[in-house]
């Protein structure tokens, strides 16, 4: 999915978050946003996500004005926590998958997908039995399971070990290679570990994008 | 008291040939079926004392529909559907001031439920005061409701069941992960218009149970037993809805029996089921696998 932000400016209650931030990624893309806390990465991604209502013509997703946009299932999304999730009273993996799905999969799919996340002998456990990292690989793959073409990860990797974390950038780098566009925002950049081709540093709302190569070449800053 | 053979016996042949006894029977299973069955999702949202909220802004509908029907001689009918109207209005309201205090969300439910005692209150008082009427409507009167009312809650009990069946897949990602349902294009607030006010009318149609002070008891406390064994969504709604039948069927037993007040009993039962849970719990988890959970989920290392 190709996404396209254009001088985007977005404050809450007055006090700016995001200063004409502008962005172009092509199908397929890996880009990774890193920043510090507050720098706004978080909401950037709100707004790509259609959760914080932006001006007119300052998003399209595949080239449709993102207020007009209605095909929300083809964007995959990460939550940087769980706690949105209400995770203590019992469910399924299978069942969060079930109830998360609005397209069209088989079982075999869907066993694939399992087995591709490291969850398939998980499917049937309760959330609330499983670790950090368990937890996050049924996560990403309840995002995938409306198979979206723009996934969306909001600091995937913090408070898993580093284990869990090889094997997070090994599903990640292989779903792009599909051809699903990536964005990944991190605290810190692991270089080695993604292959992203794009990264975008935020600073105080201010966005700097460039190439991974120029990035290696230069550093960021 | 003895609880020989000849008192079951007697409560089966209550059942086989008195028609009071078959609508509180009917009313009793409806009522344990749907109550943990909205329970459940009331829970997972963490808005256990909405119930006890809208009963008690129910109670008030009850007392200004007694106003009406014994004072103003006003033909309303049964005061029933005035309680209910209250009880949804009183959903409507928590919505409101939920989404008026965004990040003190509970202030809703005190404010409603002092609204609801204060009219409740009044009208008891202008209806000449405290009378049989509004101790069951407090405290449930299970054996002496009417063929009406079981026509409504059945028809209640399978149009609600209709919905879940259909929005299933909806109202529990709503309930789980709000958040992400919008994310996936569900209209949220349609949604939790209409589960309050099938909420309201649910809290309404107990209080023949159980009465207003009991109503949330019956929602939740089987939820409170089930999501303790349960592995999965469907087995803990399950496990709710048997648990709730249960003390509802002894509960009439023992009521209908001994001359216990209905709803208390079938409280109690629920009470004790909780109870019972937590030693079997206790006695089955070494401190030790219980200690292991709770790094698990608290830490999360892999």
């Amino acid at each position: 999915m190709r996404v396209e932000v254009q001088n985007l400016s977005f404050s809450y209650d007055y006090r700016p978050v995001l200063r004409n931030v502008s962005l172009s990624l092509e199908s397929g893309d890996f880009l990774v946003v890193v920043g510090n806390n507050g720098s706004g990465k978080s909401t950037l991604i709100k707004c790509i996500l259609g959760i914080n209502r932006v001006p007119d013509k300052k998003i399209y997703l595949d080239g449709m004005e993102i207020n007009e946009f209605r095909k929300w299932l083809r964007i995959g999304y990460v939550p940087q926590k769980l706690d949105d999730f209400n995770y203590e009273f019992p469910i399924t993996v299978n069942e969060i998958m079930h109830v998360s799905r609005y397209s069209k999969m088989r079982d075999e799919e869907k066993l694939a997908l399992f087995d591709r996340m490291g969850i398939l002998e998980l499917q049937n456990e309760n959330i609330n039995t499983l670790s950090g990292g368990q937890l996050q690989r049924v996560f990403i793959a309840r995002a995938m399971v409306n198979h979206p073409d723009l996934l969306i990860l909001d600091e995937p990797t913090a408070g898993i070990d580093s284990e869990s974390e090889a094997k997070f950038y090994r599903i990640v780098n292989d779903l792009n290679d599909e051809g699903v566009t990536i964005i990944l925002i991190s605290h810190d950049l692991k270089p080695g570990k993604s292959n992203f081709n794009r990264i975008m540093r935020l600073t105080d709302g201010r966005a700097k994008t460039m190439a991974a190569s120029e990035y290696f070449e230069k550093g960021v800053d | 008291m003895e609880l020989d053979p000849l008192v079951l016996m007697g409560f089966i042949r209550a059942l086989i040939e008195r028609q009071f006894m078959q609508y509180a029977l009917i009313t009793g299973v409806l009522v344990g079926l749907l109550a943990p069955m909205i329970g459940s999702f009331v829970v997972i949202k963490r808005l256990s004392l909405i119930a006890d909220t809208l009963s008690h802004f129910s109670l008030a509908g009850l007392s200004i529909g007694i106003f009406l029907l014994n004072i103003l001689r006003l033909p309303i009918g049964d005061p029933l559907y005035v309680g209910m109207m209250f009880a949804v209005i009183g959903a409507l309201l928590i919505e409101a001031l939920r989404s008026y205090y965004k990040n003190y969300k509970e202030i809703s439910m005190p404010i409603v439920i002092s609204l609801g005692t204060a009219l409740s209150a009044l009208f008891i008082s202008l209806a000449g005061g405290f009378n049989t009427e509004i101790y069951n409507y407090l405290f449930g009167s299970i054996l002496t409701v009417g063929r009406n009312f079981v026509y409504i809650i059945a028809i209640t009990t399978f149009v609600i069941f209709v919905l879940i069946i259909i929005f299933y897949k909806r109202i529990v990602i709503i309930s789980f992960d709000e958040r992400y349902a919008r994310l996936l294009g569900i209209r949220v607030g349609v949604f939790q218009f209409f589960s309050t006010i099938i909420l309201g009318v649910v809290v309404s149609l107990s209080i023949e149970t159980v009465g207003v002070l009991l109503v949330s008891s019956l929602m939740i406390i089987p939820v409170a037993a089930a999501m303790k064994i349960g592995n999965s969504f469907k087995t803990t709604l399950l496990i709710a809805i048997l648990f709730s039948e249960v003390s509802v069927i002894l509960g009439l037993w023992l009521s209908y029996s001994f001359g216990f007040p209905s709803g208390a009993t079938i409280v109690l039962f629920n009470i004790l089921i909780l109870l019972l849970v937590i030693i079997v719990k206790k006695i089955f988890t070494s401190p030790h696998a219980e200690e292991a959970t709770t790094f698990e989920s608290e830490v999360q290392p892999e």
